[in-house]
C-alpha cells in the first residue's frame, strides 16, 4: 500500500517535472518564433498552405464518399439489413428459402430502439417485364410505400409519383429500365415471375413513376411495387428483409452490436451496410482514393519538411551565440536539442492551426458555391460536390503538421547541440 | 587554497594545414577569492585561457582542475553540470536572451536546479536584481535596457547560482568608460562581500588597476604574474618556458 502511494507520488513528480520543462521549452519556442517573425514566416506559410491543401483534398474526397455512402444506404440497402443467415450471399438463386415474417416482436423491438429512424420490409424478386413485343428481365423490390418514404431519401423521382398504397397494382421504374422499354408514366406492363411451387405467375401493373438513384447499374434493371402486390405475385406471406434506417450512419456499428444482444430469434441476422455487396463499390472506392490522399499528404509533408528545415537551419545559424551562451550556463546538449525540436514543432502547430482555420473557412465557401461534377463511372447523374472537413481530417492534418515540423527540426537541432561551445560563443554579436 | 590549477596546458587549433598554438605549456594556480585580471595583446590567448578554465573548451594536452574537479575525461554532460553549479559567465557582448525579461534571464540558470521550487527561484532572482540595482527593471526585455544595465543583468545571472568562480571575457569592452567603471566596482564589491573568485580578461590599463592579481599573457604563454598589496603591484617576470611552478600565490 505504502509502496503504491510512493509510486504514484513519484509518477506525479515526474509528470510535474516533464510538464515544467516542456512548458518552458514551448514558451521559449513560441517567443522566439514570434520575435523572428520574418524568418518564421517562410516555415509558417509553408505549413499553413500545406494544411489548407490537405484539408481541401481530404475534405473533397470525404464529401464524395458521403454522397456515395448515403446514396447507397438511403436508396437501397438501409443501414442494417435483417435477413435469414446466408440470404445476402445465396438469396438470388433460391429466394423462397429465405423468407422471414413481416412482423415479429423483434421487429417491434428494433423499431423502438433510440436512434432508429424507421424499419421497412422488402421482398425481392427477379422476373420478366413485357410491354407489347419487348420483354426484358428486371430486379424487383416489393416495398411498403409509407415506410419506404423515409428510406428512399436518395431515390429521385424523375417523372410521375411514388407508389400510393400497399396493395395498388402499380410500379415505379428505374430510369434505364424505363428507357429500354420506352415506357412512360401511365402506360401498363405485365410482370412475370416464377413462384415458390415452381409455377409462373403474372400481374398487370400501371407505371406511376420513373426514378433514378446514384447507381446506374441498379437503375437499368430496378423496379419497385407495393409489398402486398409483390406478395400476391410471388405467393408468399413474408418478406426477405427488414431495412433499418438510423439517424446517424456513424452509429451503425455500435447499434448493430446492441441490437444483436437484444434479438430473440435465432434464425435471423443483422448485416450492417458496409458488409453488403452493394457497399463493396463504396468500400473499394474509399480505399482507392484514400491511397491517393495519402500520396498527396506525403508530398505536402515533404514540402513542409523542406521549408521548415531551411527555416530552422538559418535559425540555428543566426542563434549560434545564444546556443553557446545556453551551454556555457550549463544547459546540456540534450536540452539544446530538445529546445530546437520543440521550437520546430511549435512552429508546425502555429502553421497548422492557421491552416485548419483557413482550410475550414475555404471549405465552407467552396461548398456554398459548389463544384460541378460529371457523372462518375457507375453512377447515374452529374452532381454538385462540396468539401466536408470532418474533425478527424482536421486533427490528422494538424498532427501531420506538428509531426513533420518536428522531424524537419531534427537535423538543425542536432547541429545546434553538437556545436563546440567556444566556437558558438564567438558568433555572439 | 587553489580553486583553479593548470598544469602544462597546451591548446592548439588547426587552421588550414598548419597548427596555431593558442596556449603554450601554461602552468598556474589561482587562489580562491581573488579578483584576477588576465591581460595581454590581441590574439595572445586570453579568451582561450578563460574558456579552458570555464570548461567550455578542452586543452590539447595538460591537466586542468577546477574547484576540485579534474576535467580531463569528463563527458560533455558532466562538464555542463559542473558549469551550471560552480561557474558563472559574463560576456563582452552581454549575451542576454532577447526573448526573456531581465528577471527571466536571471532565473534561467536556476531552471536546471531541481532542488529549487518556483518560490525559491523568485526570491533569489529578486535578491540578485536588487544587488545589481535593477529591482525596478525586472519586467524589461534586454532591448529596453542600456548597455550598462544589460551587463548588470548578466552579472546577476552569473551570480544567481552562487558559483565559486565568475569568468568574464572583457566585460567592459563594449561599455563607455564611466559605465565600465561602475560594472567593475560592482564586481569588486561582490568579490569582497561574498568571496567569489573573479577572473576577467582585459586590455585596459584602468581595469587592470582594479584587480588584486594579474596574469600577463603573450603568444600563448604566461609572461607576468602580479600581486597588488597596499596599492602597489609586485611583478614577477616568468621565463619563457618556466621549469618551475609558476604561481600567483600571495607571498
Ligand atoms: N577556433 C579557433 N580556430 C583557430 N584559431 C583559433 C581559434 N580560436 C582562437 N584561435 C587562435 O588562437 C589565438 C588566441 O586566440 P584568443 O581568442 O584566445 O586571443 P585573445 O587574447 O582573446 O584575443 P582578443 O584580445 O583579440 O580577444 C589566436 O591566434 C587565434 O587566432
Ligand atoms: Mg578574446
Amino acid at each position: 500500500m505504502l509502496m503504491r502511494l510512493m509510486r504514484r507520488e513519484e509518477l506525479r513528480d515526474l509528470a510535474e517535472r516533464v510538464s515544467r520543462v516542456l512548458g518552458r521549452d514551448i514558451q521559449l519556442g513560441a517567443r522566439n518564433i514570434i520575435r523572428q517573425r520574418r524568418r518564421s514566416a517562410i516555415g509558417f506559410i509553408a505549413v499553413t498552405a500545406g494544411v489548407v491543401a490537405m484539408l481541401l483534398a481530404a475534405g473533397f474526397f470525404e464529401w464524395n464518399y458521403d454522397i456515395m455512402r448515403e446514396g447507397t444506404i438511403r436508396a437501397r440497402i438501409g443501414h442494417i439489413q435483417v435477413v435469414r443467415p446466408g440470404y445476402l450471399e445465396a438469396g438470388a438463386a433460391d429466394p423462397f428459402r429465405y423468407i422471414i415474417p413481416e412482423k415479429t416482436e423483434d421487429r417491434a423491438l428494433i423499431e423502438a430502439f433510440p436512434g432508429v429512424d424507421g424499419v421497412a420490409p422488402r421482398l425481392n424478386m427477379s422476373g420478366l417485364i413485357s410491354v407489347g413485343e419487348s420483354t426484358v428481365s428486371f430486379l424487383g423490390e416489393g416495398v411498403d410505400p409509407v415506410r419506404e418514404k423515409k428510406l428512399s431519401g436518395a431515390v429521385r423521382m424523375l417523372e410521375g409519383t411514388d407508389l400510393s398504397t400497399i396493395d395498388a397494382k402499380e410500379v415505379t421504374l428505374g430510369e434505364g429500365l424505363a428507357r429500354s422499354l420506352e415506357l412512360k408514366v401511365g402506360s401498363s406492363a405485365v410482370l412475370l415471375v416464377s413462384t415458390a411451387s415452381g409455377g409462373v405467375n403474372a400481374v398487370e401493373v400501371t407505371v406511376v413513376g420513373i426514378f433514378s438513384t446514384i447507381t446506374k447499374a441498379y437503375d437499368d434493371f430496378a423496379l419497385r411495387m407495393p409489398l402486398k402486390t409483390a406478395q400476391t405475385l410471388l405467393r408468399v406471406n413474408g418478406v426477405h428483409s427488414w431495412l433499418v434506417l438510423l439517424d446517424k450512419t456513424s452509429a451503425t456499428e455500435s447499434m448493430v452490436e446492441r441490437m444483436r444482444e437484444k434479438i430473440q430469434a435465432k434464425d435471423i441476422v443483422l448485416v450492417p451496410w458496409y458488409e453488403t455487396a452493394a457497399a463493396d463499390f463504396y468500400n473499394k472506392t474509399v480505399s482507392l482514393f484514400s491511397k491517393q490522399v495519402l500520396v498527396v499528404n506525403f508530398m505536402i509533408a515533404l514540402i513542409i519538411i523542406l521549408s521548415i528545415s531551411s527555416t530552422m537551419m538559418s535559425n540555428v545559424r543566426e542563434r549560434l551565440g545564444e546556443i553557446g551562451t545556453c551551454m556555457a550556463l550549463g544547459d546540456s546538449r540534450r536540452t539544446v536539442l530538445r529546445r530546437f525540436l520543440v521550437e520546430g514543432a511549435v512552429l508546425g502547430f502555429f502553421g497548422g492551426v492557421a491552416g485548419t482555420i483557413i482550410g475550414i473557412a475555404l471549405a465552407q465557401l467552396i461548398s456554398r458555391v459548389g463544384i460541378p461534377m460529371p457523372p462518375p463511372p457507375g453512377m447515374a447523374s452529374s452532381y454538385i460536390a462540396g468539401i466536408k472537413v470532418t474533425p478527424g481530417i482536421a486533427f490528422n492534418a494538424l498532427l501531420l503538421a506538428v509531426l513533420t515540423a518536428f522531424i524537419a527540426g531534427i537535423l538543425p537541432a542536432w547541429k545546434a547541440c553538437r556545436m563546440p561551445i567556444a566556437d558558438a560563443l564567438r558568433h555572439a554579436r | 587554497m587553489a580553486i583553479v590549477v593548470l598544469e602544462h596546458v597546451t591548446k592548439e587549433y588547426r587552421l588550414g594545414d598548419h597548427m596555431v598554438r593558442a596556449l603554450d605549456d601554461v602552468t598556474l594556480s589561482i587562489e580562491s577569492g581573488v579578483f584576477l585580471a588576465i591581460a595581454g595583446p590581441s590574439g595572445s590567448g586570453k579568451s582561450t585561457l578563460l574558456n579552458v578554465i570555464g570548461c567550455i573548451d578542452t586543452p590539447s594536452s595538460g591537466r586542468v582542475v577546477v574547484a576540485g574537479h579534474d576535467i580531463s575525461g569528463q563527458t560533455p554532460d558532466q562538464l555542463a553540470s559542473l558549469r551550471a553549479r560552480t561557474i558563472g559567465f559574463i560576456f563582452q557582448t552581454f549575451n542576454l536572451f532577447p526573448v526573456l525579461t531581465a528577471a527571466e534571464n536571471v532565473e534561467y540558470p536556476l531552471l536546471q536546479m531541481d532542488e529549487l521550487d518556483r518560490e525559491d527561484r523568485r526570491e533569489r532572482v529578486q535578491a540578485m536584481l536588487e544587488l545589481v540595482q535593477l529591482g525596478k527593471f525586472a519586467k524589461h526585455r534586454p532591448n529596453q535596457l542600456s548597455g550598462g544595465q544589460r551587463q548588470r543583468v548578466a552579472i546577476a545571472r552569473a551570480l544567481v547560482t552562487r558559483p565559486a568562480i565568475v569568468l568574464a571575457d572583457e566585460p567592459t569592452a563594449n561599455l563607455d568608460h564611466k559605465t565600465g567603471e561602475g560594472i567593475l566596482a560592482l564586481m569588486r564589491d561582490i568579490n569582497r562581500r561574498y568571496k567569489t573568485t573573479f577572473i576577467f580578461s582585459t586590455h585596459d590599463k584602468k581595469v587592470i588597476d582594479a584587480a588584486d592579481r594579474l596574469i600577463g599573457v603573450e603568444d600563448g604563454s604566461v609572461r607576468i604574474l602580479g600581486v597588488r598589496k597596499e596599492g602597489q603591484w609586485a611583478i614577477t617576470n616568468v621565463a619563457r618556458r618556466p621549469a618551475t611552478h609558476a604561481e600567483t600565490a600571495t607571498p
